[in-house]
């Protein structure tokens, strides 16, 4: 049987898109959503695409209702699986997942069961369909710190409930890493905006520009809630630790983008917030953030952006669409280097990177052949803006003024298989227990948290 | 969410003084916080020493420097978020004899909350606030004068007080073989710098405020990092204040240089505006 190509997802053309910040796909439109939906050959039960996902939407049926046009049902379905799917039809690795796992691989193209999520979402959106209300009001209070993907998938599960619900946000705008970390032309503001709202509208409350442990205690919080959820994620960039870091023009990822994203330094003079994009700028790493910041220079006028990588982009952990897309924008991939030392000028500036090359070993810990340095192989590279993209770790603010909280040596909260941290009634999920992981990750975890705070509260009720 | 300004005046013909409402700011205030504000929905992040907290209102010092804090003099009736107390409080506790200096608007604004909160833990404190001259000496209501055991106010060219910048008179104090206990200061970093080399060789243990560059203030993005005994610190989190004698100050004085062009940007823009 012949499997027809997948129907091709619109998209902003490279030499307009590499100058604005806009959605780079226009996703799919109705037509092009049922046709694409129709090429799902509907496997047997139980597919493997849901065994792929890590919140086990019914993909398949979701499919099939795409499939005969009726998108409103599928919107519904998907719902039942989590909260924010227009978020993550565009942000999940679906290669590793739902598309990886995909029966049409073995013989062409899977479904493109991203877009599929995302058209739902967005057509949800569009036509204003709402969804079931709170069943029944309850007493208890529930705080949950942090408004990023876990804290909100928490929330709107147990305001569902009937709790009272109370988000704490220590930025200026909830949303967390949909906010602050990934760009605007990965994942429009506007749609996070109307999902926050969303779960106002429902009752959520969200108190912004509060940091527990530093401007209300933790103690405070235990005492007035009946649970407390952490979704306080990993926000704390890591450094290379290399002679030179302390030059000016070497940036965190984290900080280049909180500028451009969360601050809007790309529309700076209108917006306030400056951001120092170079001429020639190297990001070290190669995962999604990298892929963020080198494609956010180059929006902002870099002439020429590299990617530095100490192993080969095919051992990446970037989403494929990220790595399609820089490649096609220009940004120019250096495998097999890494960093030595930042050089600066007289001025304290960075002019340069000392790179070694590289040679692949035997497989790590990660499964990827190890990186391994080549003697003598130095050689200097000029740059004049420098991007750590090295991952995250939990933020060790909150952690540190949070007594009788456990975490391991890197400041992970640990949990129990009730996601019950190691004080009681306090849970957690998302990249504050896992380090640093994928959007839908802390998406489930949210939700499975939240089941798990409501059956606490009640069999403390029953006592 | 808007905090309404209670008070706005003169310090002198640069530095100006704001008093806004923030009752959760001032509620949970010690010495050694600061606060982060945003002035306009479009507006940055900026740190801020804190002079005092009472009713529900904080009060600041702020130099007329760039955009932001221009806008603020000369349009702003409120301020869009002010949020905090961010930052380590300073271990308020009997040190014996504390000596407080400033010679800069931050510096003058944490003098006087650093004093009283120092005096009031049973210390004796000296406070030396120094300005250029006596045309640039705040008014006598908002320096650390009553909040202090010895108040020396200087002028760097003698029209006013005690003659010559503090890192003089304290110099001539230590070699007279005064005790000093602990020294915290505020201000400019070159003479922060200056000072922890005076007292390094005394051994006077010396803390001080070092103002970095800050986007988030809390620890996620790293723009405020500085290099203490060889490990980096955030001055956001860990500090603002950090031991003089440990700082690395080529880079921590290299730093808040970076974007001075921008800055230049930005002003000349809402200069145009009518804003600024």
């Amino acid at each position: 049987m012949a499997i027809k190509p997948r129907v091709p997802v619109r998209e902003q053309p490279v030499e307009q898109r590499i100058h604005n910040f806009d959605s780079v796909p226009y996703g799919y439109n109705e037509e092009e959503a049922m046709a694409e939906a129709q090429r799902c050959i509907q496997c047997p039960d139980p597919p493997t695409c849901e065994a792929g996902c890590p919140v086990r939407i019914k993909i398949k049926d979701m499919n099939r209702l795409i499939a005969e046009g009726k998108f409103k049902e599928a919107y519904l379905l998907v719902k039942k699986a989590h909260a924010f799917p227009a978020c993550t039809g565009r942000v999940c690795p679906q290669e590793d997942q739902c598309e990886g796992a995909c029966i049409l691989t073995k013989v062409g193209q899977p479904i493109n069961i991203g877009k599929l999520e995302a058209f739902v979402a967005d057509w949800a959106r569009e036509h204003g369909v709402e969804e079931e209300g709170i069943t029944e009001e309850r007493e208890e209070k529930v705080a949950i710190i942090g408004s990023g993907p876990a804290g909100l998938a928490c929330a709107a599960d147990l305001r569902k409930f009937g709790f009272k619900v109370t988000i704490f946000e220590t930025l200026h705008k909830p949303g967390g890493v949909l906010v602050y970390g990934i760009p605007n032309f990965r994942l429009p503001k506007e749609i996070v905006e109307y999902e926050i709202n969303k779960l106002i509208e429902m009752g959520v409350e969200i108190k912004l520009n509060i940091t527990i442990g530093q401007n209300i205690s933790f103690e405070e919080l235990k005492r007035d809630y009946d649970a407390i959820f952490l979704g306080t994620g990993a926000g704390a960039p890591q450094f290379m630790g290399i002679e030179g870091e302390k030059l000016n023009g070497v940036y965190s990822a984290n900080e280049f983008l909180i500028r451009a994203n969360l601050m809007k330094a790309y529309l700076f003079p209108e917006w306030d917030t400056p951001i120092s994009v170079g001429k020639r700028v190297g990001v070290i790493g190669a995962g999604n953030v990298a892929m963020d910041a080198a494609r956010t220079a180059l929006r902002l006028g870099a002439e020429e952006v590299y990617i530095i990588y100490r192993r080969k982009m095919e051992y990446s952990p970037a989403r494929n669409e990220e790595i399609e897309h820089a490649r096609e924008e220009g940004i120019i991939f250096k495998e097999l280097v890494n960093p030595v030392r930042f050089i600066g000028d007289e001025n304290g500036w960075v002019k340069g990177v000392e790179l070694i090359k590289m040679e692949l070993g035997e497989k790590d810990s990660s499964g990827r052949p190890r990186p391994v340095p080549i003697k003598g192989s130095e050689f200097v590279m000029e740059l004049d803006t420098v991007i750590e993209a090295l991952g995250t770790v939990p933020n060790r603010l909150f952690l540190s003024r949070t007594p009788g909280l456990k975490t391991d040596r890197k400041g992970v909260i640990q949990v129990d298989d009730n996601l019950m941290t190691s004080i009681e009634g306090v849970f957690g999920g998302g990249d504050a227990i896992s380090g640093a992981a994928t959007v839908i990750k802390a998406l489930g975890e949210g939700r499975r948290a939240a089941e798990a705070i409501k059956e606490y509260i009640d069999s403390k009720k029953k006592k | 969410m808007a905090h309404k300004i209670t008070r706005k005046m003169d310090l002198n013909s640069e530095d100006f003084y704001v008093e806004v409402e923030a009752p959760l700011v001032a509620e949970r205030f010690r010495a050694g916080n600061f606060v982060v504000l945003i002035t306009v929905p479009h507006g940055e992040r900026i740190p801020m020493s804190i002079m005092k907290a009472e009713d529900g209102k904080i009060s600041m010092f702020i130099k007329k420097l760039g955009k932001t804090s221009w806008e603020l003099y000369k349009s702003l009736d409120q301020f869009e978020h002010v949020i905090g107390p961010m930052g380590k409080p300073i271990d308020v506790k009997k040190y014996g004899r504390v000596v407080v200096a400033s010679d800069l608007v931050c510096g003058h604004a944490e003098n006087y909350a650093l004093c009283k909160a120092l005096k009031e833990a049973g210390n004796y404190v000296i406070s030396f606030q120094t300005f250029p001259t006596a045309e640039e000496v705040y008014p006598e209501e908002v320096l650390a004068r009553p909040v202090c055991d010895e108040y020396h106010l200087t002028t760097e060219d003698g029209s006013k007080g005690e003659e010559g910048h503090y890192l003089d008179i304290l110099e001539e104090m230590l070699e007279s073989g005064e005790k000093i206990d602990i020294i915290f200061a505020g201000g400019s970093l070159p003479n922060l710098k200056e000072l922890g080399d005076l007292t390094k060789d005394y051994n006077i243990p010396t803390i001080v405020t070092v103002r970095q560059i800050m986007v988030d203030a809390s620890g996620m993005c790293g723009a405020c990092r500085v290099f203490v005994d060889g490990e980096m610190q955030l001055a956001c989190i860990d500090g603002p204040m950090f031991d003089a004698h440990k700082i690395d100050w080529d880079a921590a004085l290299r730093r808040p240089m970076m974007y001075v062009e921008q800055e230049k940007i930005a002003y000349e823009r809402c200069k145009k505006l009518g804003r600024c």
